[in-house]
């Protein structure tokens, strides 16, 4: 699947996946997308539905009310499909790692493949993490 | 189960079956408002009983990624209720002066969304982009865009240095001239005005009953302001006006938030102006706090924060309760959007300023008989705007 | 402050143990008082009411209301003391202040408090946990 994955390089389409976030990472993410960053100019465009996502940015530690939601939408994302998590929350737990109400480990509800730590992480690291993604798969 | 969901900027939120507002419709009319939470529920008070206090600084920060600096400067300040501790003078400027900047960033954001929610998208780049550089102040005080970590117990970590505070002032400037043609345009432009005039109505009476905080209850003509009320820090030693209007609805809102960006400029030049000429330590020691209780706010931009610590003599908190200014205001909803057109239900609920964090962002319609309906609320409330500017200006 | 002296003259008979600090007022209420004590701090004394705390002691559970003289900055906090804690109840105050009804709901289910006359006793934030919460505040240490 080489050539598609070179095909998908060109311009991926993303979908931001919140799941109990504290939101300072899902504000970087949307400040992607203004003029002085601009990730449109990589051809990444942020999508409305699961369904036409090629990647999805997972951001926030995943709490129990929210993880079946997220493994059903992880199920309904079409294939082939990239996870990165956000921020130090979906890689560690960040600072929730005791709560009662977080999953233990955010791989059980949906595998990760890259992840960008950082709380949040500056803008200029979400883009060099995207590119890390572009360059995997250009090969 | 069909669900709508609202879309907030760009991306869609996730979750399938989130039935967070459930608006219940007759015709286009919406008559009832059902709320459901619990989705960003991650356990804040179980955590910080098993944190030392400092830790807990570092805790609080992380339960808002807006309003970073309001949740710790509440802790801290009920660390110093319960120990009767004071801060030096240059902290209590520094401290006034970060809590300032990022009321300024927050409202710029709410701006951009609500803009982005009644069809102004040239609004939403454009707040957005006046944002970057305070953020760009944040990263040369504090190191961070977000999430400074800049709030000790008896003062601050870290001081401004004297060379940041031209730059400051220049990009103060700017902001102001900015914030100046967005109220001429709000004060101006028909379109905004029918849009947004009258439209989900918060009456004094209700914002009472709810105890509403913030700009919310601010609009409705109720008069509570923690930083005239209870001027911790250096709101005592700046002048500046808190701005109340009588209307309650969302034109009110978007005004108590345009003129509040104003007094927080007034109010970060004149702190600037005094740390050129206090100088001092930014912190005193403190050893311990001692058993005892004790209550600390600090107003958010969204309303009061509240925390109340109680201690037992060691270093840890026996319970830290927290309570976010979202958490009072958002129950408003079931008030204010009752009997509004469904066109305007998008604009009515993000009225508030919902916390993200603290509120999940999908909605869920049904009509009397409680048979689901899919509608796009973003896409009926642009529609809304686009046969207005049709209407007026031909 | 002129708040506190005129509070404490009209419901001095209702009040326990008080501890006054600048700007704070904690006193003990019993739970047959509380309602009054609350009907005159919201609506003749006009104060707003912030929040309300739950706790947990080695003696028994705590509950303090947190009400706000924003025209002064004065906070009036009723503390309730419940010793039973197997099974602690006390009279709710959603039915008097709208905006209290979130917050007894989230006491109930962190602590697990009965709040008697509570509009809609249900939980608010752990209500879908799949381990079924059993409140999860309550100090797991004896004395």
């Amino acid at each position: 699947m080489g050539w598609y994955n070179k095909r998908l390089a060109k311009s991926l389409w993303v979908f931001h996946v919140s799941a109990s976030p504290c939101n300072n990472c899902d504000i970087e993410i949307l400040d992607l997308l203004t003029p002085r960053y601009d990730v449109e100019r990589f051809g990444i465009k942020l999508v409305g539905s699961v369904r036409h996502a090629d990647v999805l940015l997972v951001s926030g530690v995943i709490n129990q009310k929210v993880a079946p939601k997220i493994r059903r939408l992880y199920a309904q994302a079409p294939r082939p499909v990239f996870v990165v998590g956000v921020g130090t929350c979906p890689t560690s737990g960040c600072t929730f790692k005791d709560s009662y109400n977080t999953v233990e480990r955010r791989e059980d509800v949906i595998p990760i493949d890259l992840y960008i730590p950082g709380c949040p992480p500056k803008p200029e690291a979400m883009l060099e993490g995207i590119m890390k993604l572009v360059g995997v798969l250009r090969g | 189960m069909s669900r709508t969901v609202i879309p907030i900027g760009p991306f869609h939120p996730l979750l399938e079956e989130a039935e967070y507002f459930r608006l219940t419709v007759d015709g286009e009319t919406v008559t009832d408002v059902d709320l459901d939470i619990g989705y960003m529920h991650r356990g804040h008070e179980f955590i910080s009983e098993r944190k030392t206090f400092t830790q807990s600084i570092y805790l609080v920060e992380r339960i808002c990624g807006i309003c970073s600096t309001s949740h710790p400067l509440a802790c801290v300040h009920a660390l110093e209720d319960v120990g009767g501790i004071e801060i030096p003078p240059r902290a209590a400027y520094i401290r006034t002066m970060v809590g300032e900047l990022e009321r300024i960033h927050s409202h710029l954001l709410w701006l951009g969304l609500a803009g982005h929610f009644i069809g102004y998208d040239t609004l939403w780049m454009w707040a957005w982009r006046y944002r970057e550089p305070v953020l760009e102040l944040f990263e040369a005080v504090s190191g961070n865009r977000n999430h400074y970590g800049m709030m000790r117990v008896g003062g601050v970590a870290r001081d401004v240095s004297p060379d940041v505070i031209p730059r400051f002032l220049k990009i103060l400037d700017e902001i102001e001239v900015k914030m100046e043609m967005v109220a001429k345009a709000a004060a101006d432009d028909p379109v905004l005005r029918s849009r947004l005039k009258g439209v989900g109505v918060l009456s004094r009476e209700a914002a009472v009953d709810y105890c509403a905080v913030g700009p919310t209850a601010r609009a409705s003509g109720v008069a509570t302001d923690v930083r005239k009320d209870e001027p911790n820090d250096a709101y005592g030693l700046v002048d500046f006006k808190s701005i109340v209007l009588p209307n309650g609805d969302v034109y009110d809102k978007l005004v108590v938030r345009v003129l509040e960006t104003f007094e927080s400029v007034k109010i970060v030049r004149q702190c600037l102006e005094k740390l050129r000429t206090t100088p001092g330590p930014i912190r005193n020691d403190v050893k311990e706090i001692p058993a005892g209780e004790g209550i600390g706010r600090y107003e958010a931009p969204r309303g009061e924060v509240f925390h109340y610590i109680r201690t037992d003599g060691s270093n840890r908190p026996v319970r830290h309760k927290v309570r976010a200014p979202s958490y009072m205001n958002i129950p408003t909803c079931a008030a204010s959007c009752k009997g509004i057109a469904l066109a305007d239900a998008l604009i009515t609920l993000a009225a508030v300023d919902p916390c993200y964090c603290c509120t999940e962002r999908a909605v869920d319609i049904v009509d009397r008989r409680h048979k689901p309906l899919k509608l796009d609320l973003l896409e009926l409330s642009r529609r809304k705007t686009e046969l207005l500017r049709r209407e007026i200006h031909g | 402050m002129a708040e506190k002296e005129k509070f404490l003259k009209e419901m001095g008979a209702k009040v326990g143990k008080i501890i006054d600090r600048p700007g704070r007022l904690y006193f003990e209420v019993a739970n047959d008082d509380l309602r009054d004590v609350a009907r005159y701090l919201f609506r003749t004394q006009g104060c707003r009411l912030s929040t309300a705390t739950a706790l947990e002691t080695y003696h028994g559970l705590e509950v303090i209301y947190h009400f706000s003289h924003d025209a002064t900055g004065q906070y009036f906090c009723p503390r309730v003391v419940l010793t039973d804690k197997a099974n602690p109840r006390m009279n709710s105050l959603a039915p008097m202040i709208k905006g209290a009804e979130w917050i007894e709901r989230e006491m109930a289910e962190l602590l697990g408090i009965v709040f008697e006359g509570h509009p809609r006793p249900e939980p608010l934030l752990t209500k879908e946990h799949p381990r079924g919460l059993r409140q999860p505040l309550r100090l797991r240490r004896t004395p």
